[in-house]
């Protein structure tokens, strides 16, 4: 049985008396110990997945339209909001993208760590704060102690990111969402970060989506990959799978947009054109526009998603043909 | 000594928010220990001494009922503070919690905030006015009234801060975390208003006593016979020409207590929001 297993999710987005769909029929599933990585440009769904998971699409204009959310054998978009929150921060917990907005400023670091340990465990103070300083040495803040007592002001990027992932795993959840999670960070911050989740991650044994436009980043981390375009999962696969046998043209695209290190090159490849807007009503593939084999079928006719082998999915017309050029 | 070393850190270079500063805590240790102050009982009359000029033992003089004029301004200052002090409470706690449900639970707002428009059409003298002339008039429902028509001022600011607050991530981080709707908004979002709070309550403590005066004066706040620093004046204030020091006093002590409060509000305001910084050295 999976961890978490998402099933055609459709998000609209309420603009006026429309209802715009942002995310369309995306389905992936998360095993224990599992960690999908999901890619995709600004704007093509990815963080609204993970909110719509946790629950946090309420009072926000957009919606879920239709899917299912089943985690542990149990449908998340049924629950009571009661039930929902002995769940979030207990079992699934997130890591978002700006550190600096994310904690709390009126509360000591250690506060806020303890609270959901106070919640969700019904520890006592002592006993809660005792592990929030285990917990801040796991994500090797120095000086455990003392930086417990910290406001978050008082604390770098880096270190506030660290705080982030010591909150979420608090209670030790079984999925762990990263959206974005080194976006607002150095460079080498972001590596630090990145190793640490990682390490965390295969020590504890906590299935992880992690949410990026880094493809490096997904590579270095992830047992399988999901691409997003336009609110759609485009290609599907294991990591490794994916990497060596490109079958989307935007996944190539992606791909060849990653300059070399050590290759003198003039130009960088990017894709030509931009990501159509919401509002752009598109017939056909949604990637026609930019694709470089786009064919009269592909602007007509939306492309099923098709199983390449074991669980290699992708959504292109061409697909079987491969795109290498 | 720690609280010392702030406030004084705070009060750098305002000397004259920190003389107000001393102004108050001196009016409230005054309102605290009147009884010992008061050389006469505030509410004894003596015909024989009426409008008796200021000097020894009547120190601020005596009033048309031979009342001693400085007992009953010290007994003045004890209803000052009571009716700063409860306005204050039920502006802040009134308009704290319209202000914060309203913006929490959006339906909820519409109806709220419309009501607080309305409130809001109306000076607030007007309001308070109407609202004294339905009740009886009692320290009470001075205190009531006069909180209810800074509570709506109370309610837009939170409105609108809570309404930027519930945006933040850390409240998404918190959702997160299982937290429902009470601990979001007490736990989370109330703690970082603590600073709006504490600068509009330094203003409204110096509206309500202006307000107060203005209530008495028209000899629709406190009962008549209460000694407020507002029913001196309209008690008096036909003797303007026989006995002004009877004017004189408590209306200098209501001008120095209300230009008292504002500095040191202006001062707190600063602090929590440098961008409103006048540039005005020693003030």
């Amino acid at each position: 049985m999976p961890l978490l297993e998402v099933k055609n999710l459709n998000l609209s987005v309420l603009t006026g008396n429309d209802l715009l769909p942002v995310v369309r029929d995306v389905s992936f599933r998360v095993d224990e110990n599992q960690t999908l990585g999901i890619v995709g440009e600004s704007g093509c769904g990815k963080s609204l997945t993970s909110l719509a998971i946790m629950g946090l699409l309420g009072g926000t204009p957009i919606s879920m339209t239709s899917g299912s959310i089943v985690f542990s054998g149990q449908e998340l978009t049924s629950l009571t909001n009661k039930e929902r929150r002995s769940i979030m921060g207990n079992q699934i917990a997130m890591i978002f993208q700006e550190p600096m907005t994310s904690l709390n400023p009126v509360y000591r670091v250690g506060d806020q760590i303890i609270e959901s340990l106070r919640k969700h465990r019904q520890m006592t103070k002592t006993k809660a704060k005792k592990r929030a300083i285990e917990l801040l040495d796991l994500v090797k803040i120095p000086e455990p102690e003392n930086r417990v007592e910290s406001y978050p002001h008082q604390l770098s990027g880096g270190q506030r990111q660290r705080v982030m992932i010591a909150m979420a795993l608090a209670c030790d959840p079984k999925l762990l969402i990263a959206d974005e999670p080194t976006t607002a960070l150095d460079v080498t911050v972001q590596d630090e970060v990145l190793a640490l989740i990682r390490d965390l991650q295969q020590r504890l044994g906590t299935a992880l989506i992690l949410i990026s436009h880094d493809l490096g980043v997904i590579a270095n981390t992830c047992d399988y990959v999901a691409v997003m375009y336009r609110g759609k999962i485009v290609e599907a696969a294991p990591t490794a799978d994916l990497f060596s046998n490109v079958n989307h043209p935007y996944t190539h695209g992606l791909l060849n947009s990653i300059p070399v290190i050590d290759r003198d090159i003039e130009w960088l490849k990017a894709i030509p054109g931009r990501v159509p807007t919401i509002n752009e009503k598109l017939a056909g593939c949604a990637f026609n526009p930019r694709c470089n084999i786009a064919e009269n079928i592909c602007t007509t006719c939306d492309p099923e998603q098709i199983t390449l082998h074991d669980d290699h999915y992708v959504r292109c017309h061409f697909a079987k043909r491969g795109t290498n050029d | 000594m720690i609280i010392m070393q702030r406030v004084l850190w705070i009060f750098k270079g305002r000397r004259l928010a920190l003389i107000g500063l001393f102004w108050l805590c001196l009016v409230a240790v005054v309102a605290l220990i009147a009884p010992l102050l008061a050389p006469f009982d505030p509410f004894e009359i003596n015909p024989i001494m009426r409008l008796s000029e200021p000097g020894i033992p009547y120190l601020f003089g005596t009033d048309h009922f031979g009342r001693d004029s400085f007992s009953r301004s010290v007994y003045g200052a004890r209803m000052a503070i009571i009716i700063g002090l409860g306005s204050v409470s039920v502006a802040l706690i009134v308009g704290g919690v319209v202000g914060m449900l309203s913006a929490y639970f959006n339906r909820l707002g519409h109806f709220l905030m419309r009501v607080v428009d309305v409130l809001m059409a109306f000076p607030a003298l007007l309001l308070a006015l109407v609202l004294m002339t339905l009740l009886e008039r009692s320290v009470t429902n001075t205190i009531i009234v006069i909180g209810i028509v800074y509570a709506t001022t109370t309610a837009r600011i939170l409105f609108g801060m809570t309404l930027k607050l519930k945006e933040e991530v850390f409240i998404d981080a918190a959702k997160c975390a299982g937290a429902g709707h009470g601990a979001l908004l007490f736990r989370h979002i109330l703690p970082n208003l603590i600073s709006p709070i504490l600068v509009q309550a330094s203003f409204i403590f110096a509206f309500a006593q202006l307000q107060a005066a203005a209530l008495d004066f028209l000899g629709l706040g406190l009962p008549p016979e209460i000694p407020s620093w507002g029913n001196m004046l309209s008690e008096e204030r036909i003797y303007v020409t026989r006995a002004p020091w009877l004017l004189i006093f408590p209306g200098a002590l209501i001008i120095l207590s209300v230009f008292s409060m504002n500095l040191v509000g202006d001062v707190l305001r600063d602090k929590v929001d440098p961008r409103f910084k006048l540039d005005i050295k020693g003030i």
